[in-house]
């Protein structure tokens, strides 16, 4: 059977209410943080009150581009290789978080595009598991043909 | 605080170089740089030396202390500086610090580098606490991917066609077929361009840079020893180093902050603001630029962030020819990286040599007509940038 593994432990969590990134907020100055910081970065703080939070599922996307062509390592991903999206997502809480855009229909991606997280698959690894990583999707509309399969 | 000229500069060729070591290839750009300044090895007080990652400096970044042992040990201060990409303009920044402060008479910058094949490639560490490797494991962006993004926003908000990022490929290549220094010489079409293979969409390959082996070393000195060596120095009006903001929205990590304004480079942009104000010159005063051009989209966002010219403008500026060594604004007159490829720590050495040749009047066919006044400008991991205003 296939197993879901992360593709790294404790940036994110598949919870009841839907998947959320795993980081940090400034109790102070409300700066948000991901993956999780020890400190307050900005400037502008005097105290680093740090507190955990979970970041999602709502975004908005700056923008993207195409990796038409192989990563090089350490990045993975399934052979044969197939290009796909990577953007700039502006989440509800004021944090900007590069993912990938899970989309076959890269002509329909645009700034201000309304995108939700989810966990989905990054390749399969050699024992036959499922890495997975955080990614965004359109909102309001499932695009993976996975997924259509299973809502016809 | 005296004044700090340019007395002499070098430069290897840039290319993929088999057969010889960086210390070569530094050893090339500092001879001419020596016998440009009309100096010997002997009269150099100091070096400040680009940090490579990626060839010599005994693993350890220390490639001025290369440069010395082959030059000849001469028990000389060696400042051997890291910043990424920004290394060299770094290296130009010590430099000139240790000769305004007075600390040197008469100090060498250099830059060299080997560079391995394809993408740059991060630092090897698989370690969930260095970002690089989470940004490559957990999504897999590369360099140009990264560019990409920041450009198809750009088209998105100003209309930027796929015409003006290939004409700008056009114009580089077009300026290098009179640079004896650079890696691609050959012209380029339109149609050539926009056939290229594309990379990252929106940038095909002859929009991004390669990355190339290559050095380049200048000469600088106090007024008083530029006076007894020429008549015509070429004056550092300033150089200057920055860092990033924390909220500018570029995403150097998985995660920024949502910016509250634009998103832009910070670190560049604080750097050329900075670098004009310790000039007293302005915008207006610039006669040629060299800028990072990793990739064409930033021919057309950095001018604009620095005031150059208006926000929308760069567009028409590129339509018009006018980012050409003849034009208004002329950018990167030596081909830039796009026809060097980026030896990257030498790049902000490479630019001194290419803006005082152009200081000088000495750039043969890809000269701007009297120039004046030369900006360069560099931008390296880890936030940095630096820029450095030359004038005659």
């Amino acid at each position: 059977m296939t197993r879901r593994i992360p593709v790294i432990e404790g940036l994110f969590a598949e919870l009841a209410e839907g998947p959320r990134l795993l980081g940090s907020r400034c109790a102070r100055c409300a700066t948000p943080y991901f993956p999780k910081s020890p400190v307050c970065h900005n400037p502008d703080c005097d105290e680093s009150k740090m507190e955990d939070a979970a970041f999602g599922p709502n975004g908005v996307l700056f923008s993207y581009a195409v990796q038409n062509y192989p990563p090089p390592p350490p990045a993975k991903y399934d052979e044969p290789y197939q290009p796909y999206a990577v953007g700039m997502v502006d989440l509800a809480e004021g944090l900007r978080v590069l993912g990938r855009i899970a989309t076959s229909d890269f002509s329909k991606l645009h700034g201000g595009l309304a995108v939700e997280l989810i966990v989905d698959r990054l390749y399969r690894d050699t024992d036959g598991n499922d890495v997975v990583t955080w990614q965004f999707r359109p909102a309001g509309g499932a695009t993976q043909p996975k997924e259509r399969r299973a809502n016809p | 605080m005296t004044e700090v000229a340019v007395l002499g500069v070098g430069m290897h060729p840039f290319g993929k170089f088999e057969g010889k070591s960086v210390t070569d290839l530094c050893r090339a750009a500092v001879v001419a740089a020596l016998a440009d300044a009309g100096i010997s090895w002997r009269e150099v007080e100091a070096v400040a030396a680009a940090s490579s990652r990626f060839s010599g400096g005994k693993g350890w970044g220390l490639n001025g202390n290369d440069v010395v042992e082959d030059m000849g040990s001469t028990g000389v201060p060696v400042y051997n500086l890291s910043a990424g990409c920004s290394a060299g303009g770094n290296a130009f920044n010590i430099g000139y610090t240790l000769v305004a402060s007075g600390v040197h008479e008469v100090v060498l910058v250099v830059g060299g580098e080997k560079m391995p094949k394809g993408f740059i490639q991060t630092s090897g560490v698989e370690e969930k606490t260095d970002p690089e490797f989470l940004r490559q494991r957990c999504i897999g962006v590369s360099g140009p991917a990264f560019w990409g993004m920041l450009c198809r926003r750009r088209m998105e908000d100003h209309g930027t066609t796929e015409e003006h990022l290939a004409k700008i490929a056009v114009k580089a290549h077009a300026n290098s077929v009179h640079n004896p220094y650079a890696r691609f010489r050959k012209p380029f079409t339109l149609e050539e361009v926009l056939k290229s293979p594309m990379v990252c969409f929106p940038l095909r390959l002859y929009e991004i840079c390669p990355v190339s082996d290559g050095a380049a070393a200048a000469v600088i000195c106090s007024a008083g020893f530029a006076r007894r060596k020429t008549t015509r120095p070429v004056w550092v009006a300033s150089s200057t180093v920055a860092t990033a903001r924390f909220d500018d929205g570029v995403t150097r990590h998985v995660a920024a902050v949502s910016p509250k304004g634009k998103t832009l480079h910070s670190e560049a942009k604080i750097a050329v603001e900075r670098a004009f104000e310790r000039a007293g010159l302005g915008p207006r005063d610039v006669s040629l630029v060299e800028l990072q051009d990793n990739t064409v989209y930033y021919e057309l966002a950095f001018p604009e962030e620095w005031g150059l010219c208006k926000e929308g403008e760069a567009e028409r500026l590129v339509e018009k020819g006018e980012t050409a060594p003849t034009g208004k604004l002329p950018i990167n007159p030596s081909g830039g990286f796009q026809s060097f490829g980026e030896a990257t720590t030498a790049m902000g050495v490479f630019q001194v040599a290419e803006l005082t040749w152009q200081l000088r009047g000495d750039a043969g066919g890809r000269q701007v007509p009297n120039a004046r006044v030369g900006l360069g400008q560099t931008i390296g991991l880890g936030g940095n940038a630096t820029a450095v205003v030359l004038k005659t």
